[in-house]
């Protein structure tokens, strides 16, 4: 119980450091904290890989102007152990993204939140368990 | 990755099974998980007590330059303290660890042979390490190790010359009480230490894949970041100063 507890207690600390990506380099390196941004649409594509979980979006800006971005998350290892797994989102699923972009301009962001239409918040905190488990 | 593999299967020929000792040599093998540390200092309470130049090196640390974001070998203390577990396998010869980190390995030698006298010329990443007993206690002398890497995500850095001391406790059955100790003239002023805990795994636990480089996409996003330029360095008082 003790083991699981800690495996558990790394994993939600982890999952609710929020400006941490992991040990793979520092977050300020890449993202920019004054500036968070939402995106909302629907996924296009997963990477499931190493060092860092991507998924791809479509989303229409103000001026109705179509964009496809990419979503930075956490390592795929910690989302396992923390119940995740490659197919918890699906391409069309509708998500809303909260992250804060890319310092170099580019159309990415690193993931805060990622609310799923069923209320899921993908690949953050503990996976849900499916009902009638 | 065979020659990683082909090195373990090396290293478990070297070693026999702990439970072949016959003394009271405690068993650390297993799986244990780390207790994630990006900052040493955190843990510290503070600064290390740096050298000017280790000051310097702090105040000015480029954190896009982290050795590891383009996916150089952690370094041993990075093993121990990022978020993912270890295997250790633990004989009378030698100690093999296997970190899912990198997927990366340590071989620490129990046999009672010397340093390379030529460890200076061909560092390794992750150090060159002799282990002994004393007690209860497995005692690791890790030197050789490579300039590029890093102490911790923070950017605390070290020279060629650190020499890392580790003592190995076993504080209960599922519980390993990790001691390091940070000795490198060029950067600290005196050796400083730092303690943490592993945890044994579950049952049926295993280590995951890791190929830093299967997809990193993050090098070319990575921008130039100096959080510590606000850095007063204030040398320590001498002891009776």
């Amino acid at each position: 119980m003790k083991r699981g507890l800690a495996a558990l207690l790394t994993a939600i600390a982890l999952l609710a450091s929020g400006i941490s990506i992991a040990a793979h380099h520092s977050f300020a390196a890449q993202y920019d904290i004054t500036k968070p941004i939402t995106l909302k649409g629907a996924v296009t594509r997963l990477e499931w890989a190493n060092p860092h979980v991507y998924f791809y979006m479509d989303v229409t800006d103000a001026a109705g102007k179509p964009a496809n971005w990419a979503v930075e998350g956490m390592a795929p290892n910690v989302l396992y152990r923390a119940g995740w797994r490659k197919d918890s989102v699906k391409v069309a699923d509708l998500v809303t993204v909260n992250g804060y972009l890319a310092r170099d301009g580019s159309k990415l962001v690193n993931l805060q939140s990622a609310l799923l239409a069923d209320g899921r918040n993908l690949f953050v905190g503990q996976q849900p368990a499916p009902k009638g488990r | 990755m065979h020659r990683i593999l082909a090195a373990i299967v090396a290293l478990f020929a070297l070693a026999t099974p702990a439970g072949a000792q016959g003394s009271a040599t405690p068993d650390l093998s297993g799986f244990w998980i780390n207790q994630y540390t990006p900052d040493l200092s955190t843990v510290l309470g503070k600064q290390p007590p740096f050298t000017e130049f280790g000051a310097e090196l702090w105040r000015t640390v480029d954190t896009a330059k982290d050795p590891t974001a383009i996916c150089l070998p952690v370094g041993p203390s990075r093993g121990f303290t990022a978020p993912f577990p270890f295997i250790l396998v633990q004989g009378d010869k030698a100690i093999s660890i296997m970190f899912e980190y990198q997927a990366i390995w340590r071989a620490i030698y129990l046999d009672g042979r010397a340093h390379p006298d030529d460890l200076a010329d061909y560092p390794y990443f992750m150090g060159h390490s002799l282990g002994r007993w004393e007690g209860d206690t497995l005692v690791v002398d890790t030197q050789g190790i490579d300039e590029r890497s890093w102490l911790d995500t923070a950017g605390h850095e070290h020279s060629a010359r650190l020499r890392l001391t580790e003592r190995f406790k076993k504080t209960g059955p599922d519980t390993i009480q990790w001691t390091v100790t940070y000795d490198d003239p060029i950067y600290f002023t005196r050796p400083w230490s730092i303690e943490r805990t592993f945890t044994r795994g579950k049952p049926g636990d295993r280590v995951l894949p890791y190929t830093c480089n299967e997809n990193n996409k993050d090098v070319e996003h990575l921008r130039p970041n100096q959080p510590n330029l606000q850095y007063q360095h204030v040398p320590e008082k001498k002891p009776g100063g």
